[in-house]
């Protein structure tokens, strides 16, 4: 089975910091994968860089086995990659399906809208999602967790195979948390790949079938969801090393390779 | 009328131009029901703001109090709220990480509980009791966990007190499978059966048993956990600390373990969609274990004798692929020749019906004219 995207050996420098260094990762349909790592470890550049912000210096991501140079946030969508970025900026003045087609609005004739269209649309969209939302409320007023259900429906306006989420829970109540993390099984169920950058452990736990750990730009280990604990995952983000027992009075016995080349 | 009333109990609270969205019935119509509604006594209407506009929220009337129906199962964390109506004027899905923290669940579980009810408008105050349902055999008689070992760190975990704690209200403790029949007897498949066997089939295999229309609890809460029958007497050493039970065969990591040379690394749910899907592997599993569980069930019904039998949990969602051989591997186990075969249906309510029934048993067990 070919992987949706593979991300290949990718390095990416802003002036002298090593913002990522020989990033490799996978992702296969149905899959959810999450980042998870302290500030500044390279979380957000990662999902940029696959979302078309940023162009690695080294490396090479591969969608569906072919490679790619994703230039830009349109050639990215045009692969079916769309990302949702923490900070999303809304047209408080209109309603939820004119923010959900911003940009890409469905025209009818060459200089009108088709106004109808775009809510029909954006409707269904928001039933896939079993969102309560109107298409016809205004983003004025809208809670949190409501503007994110918008951000998510207008990252599905064109049917993505590949998801990128940047703290999609962050600042959420319980009920819009809970609201979020199902949207995200349920674009699992439907067979997506998700990358979900997230600090919340449990809400990672929860969701996620793969943990990525990054630090300094590197991921410094890749655990299956089930096989893995917080505390090691907690260790792995602090740069923890793991003391083992036999080696505590030994100072003749190296630490074992698998470590060295998860820390350095 | 059915539309609005829909609606509101899906979405919650909503405005009446929201209404006629959601419903695709005209904004005049909606105001007409809306107010039909109101002087029935089934909605109530206030002023609100939308869009800088005055509006009318329109929400489910309540009576009396409301009940607080808490789900904790293995990995989700679910709430329902209903009034004495029997009405649903809440229900959330938390997805939870497979063997979550007593510590940081019950701490979510509270604030779950109280945004909930700040969400429809009501205040703490208007609890009248609260129902915990967990994904353990609960000992019913002393409110606690009733076998060891089958959620380990929540063996020595006092859910009530920590409850009660924080609400000045009774607060419950019982068996999610349950709850799930308390829901079946009076929204689900069970209504018009007085006895009936509900079987929640899915991570684990629990089961209730309504007879003479009131749920038997035996004399400690243990009553039908047929999840630890023996199944196979030199089978895997249970987390109940028995040999071979139904649970060891009819888990999670069982099932999808004798998939993951072939399938790699899936959960549950991947499991259920790929059997609907037609993927032979998956089916063979599905249908594997709806035979291991209906050689119990077959069992249980030669003592019990139901009228019904429902079918709930997560593998009852795989539909046919898990319904038929299951009703194949009970009916060769039962009578043949009986004059009334019993029915064999999955459940309607599957998805909701913890939480929701955790919510009507705390009503029934709630102090009247409170």
């Amino acid at each position: 089975m070919t992987a949706l995207l593979e991300v290949q050996h990718l390095g990416l420098s802003f002036d002298y910091v090593d913002t990522l260094h020989d990033v490799s990762l996978t992702m296969h349909d149905h899959e959810v994968v999450a980042i998870v790592g302290d500030n500044g470890a390279g979380k957000s550049t990662l999902l940029k860089t696959i979302a078309g912000v940023h162009m690695p210096d080294t490396g090479r991501i591969l969608v569906r086995g072919e490679e790619t140079h994703i230039s830009s946030i349109k050639v990215a969508n045009a692969l079916g990659i769309t990302a949702i970025f923490q900070d999303v900026s809304f047209c408080m003045n209109l309603d939820i399906a004119a923010n959900i087609f911003l940009g890409q609005e469905i025209a009818s004739g060459i200089t009108t809208r088709d106004d109808t269209a775009m809510h029909l649309k954006a409707r269904k969209i928001l039933s896939t999602l079993t969102s309560p939302l109107s298409a016809f409320r205004s983003m004025d007023g809208l809670s949190h967790g409501e503007m994110q259900t918008v951000a998510i429906a207008r990252a599905m306006l064109n049917d993505p195979e590949i998801v990128l989420m940047d703290e999609p829970t962050a600042s959420l109540s319980v009920i819009q948390t809970a609201q979020v993390l199902s949207y995200i099984k349920e674009l699992r169920s439907q067979g997506k790949a998700i990358l979900l950058v997230c600090h919340n452990l449990p809400d990672v736990f929860a969701v996620a079938d793969r943990i990525a750990i990054m630090r300094h730009g590197k991921i410094v280990a890749i655990h299956q969801t089930h096989e893995t604990t917080y505390e090691q995952v907690i260790a792995e983000i602090a740069g923890a090393r793991h003391v083992n027992e036999e080696f505590v009075n030994n100072d003749t016995v190296p630490v074992p390779h698998k470590l060295i080349d998860r820390y350095n | 009328m059915a539309l609005l009333f829909d609606a509101i109990t899906k979405y919650g609270a909503m405005t009446q131009v929201e209404l006629a969205e959601n419903t695709g019935l005209s904004s005049s119509t909606v105001s007409i029901l809306v107010r039909r509604l109101v002087e029935e006594g089934t909605f109530t209407t206030t002023d609100t703001i939308r869009s800088g506009r005055r509006a009318t929220l329109v929400s489910i009337a309540r009576k009396v109090g409301i009940g607080v129906g808490l789900y904790i199962g293995r990995s989700q964390l679910s709430i329902c709220v209903t009034d004495f109506s029997q009405t649903t004027l809440a229900y959330h899905d938390h997805p939870l990480p497979f063997g979550h923290k007593p510590d940081s669940t019950l701490i979510q579980a509270l604030r779950l509980i109280h945004e909930t009810i700040e969400n429809i408008g009501a205040s703490v105050e208007e609890i009248s009791a609260i129902m915990v349902a967990m994904a353990t055999p609960i000992d019913w008689k002393h409110q606690q966990i009733g076998v060891r070992g089958i959620l380990p760190d929540w063996d020595d975990v006092d859910v009530v007190a920590h409850f009660a704690q924080s609400f000045h209200c009774p607060v419950f403790v019982d068996n999610d499978a349950n709850c799930a029949a308390v829901a079946e007897s009076k929204r689900g498949a069970g209504v018009d059966y007085p006895n009936f066997l509900y079987v929640q089939a899915g991570d684990g295999v629990g089961s209730a048993m309504f007879i003479n229309g009131a749920l038997y609890r035996g004399s400690m809460g243990l009553a039908g956990e047929i999840g630890h029958v023996q199944v196979d007497p030199f089978g895997d050493i249970c987390v109940c600390g028995n040999r071979g039970c139904l649970d060891t065969v009819v888990n999670e990591q069982r099932l999808v373990s004798v998939l993951s040379i072939t399938h790699g690394s899936l959960t549950l749910d991947d499991l259920i969609r790929r059997a609907s899907d037609g993927d032979a592997g998956c089916r063979r599993v599905v249908s594997d274990a709806a035979v291991r569980v209906g050689t119990v069930i077959a069992q249980t019904c030669i003592s019990m004798d139901p009228g019904c039998i429902i079918i709930g949990g997560a593998l009852c969602e795989a539909g046919d692929v898990f319904m038929e051989p299951l009703r194949q591997s009970i009916a060769r186990l039962l009578f043949p020749d009986a004059v009334e075969p019993i029915l064999i249906i999955s459940s309607p309510i599957s998805s909701t019906s913890v939480a929701l029934g955790a919510a009507l048993s705390a009503l029934e067990l709630a102090p009247t004219g409170n």
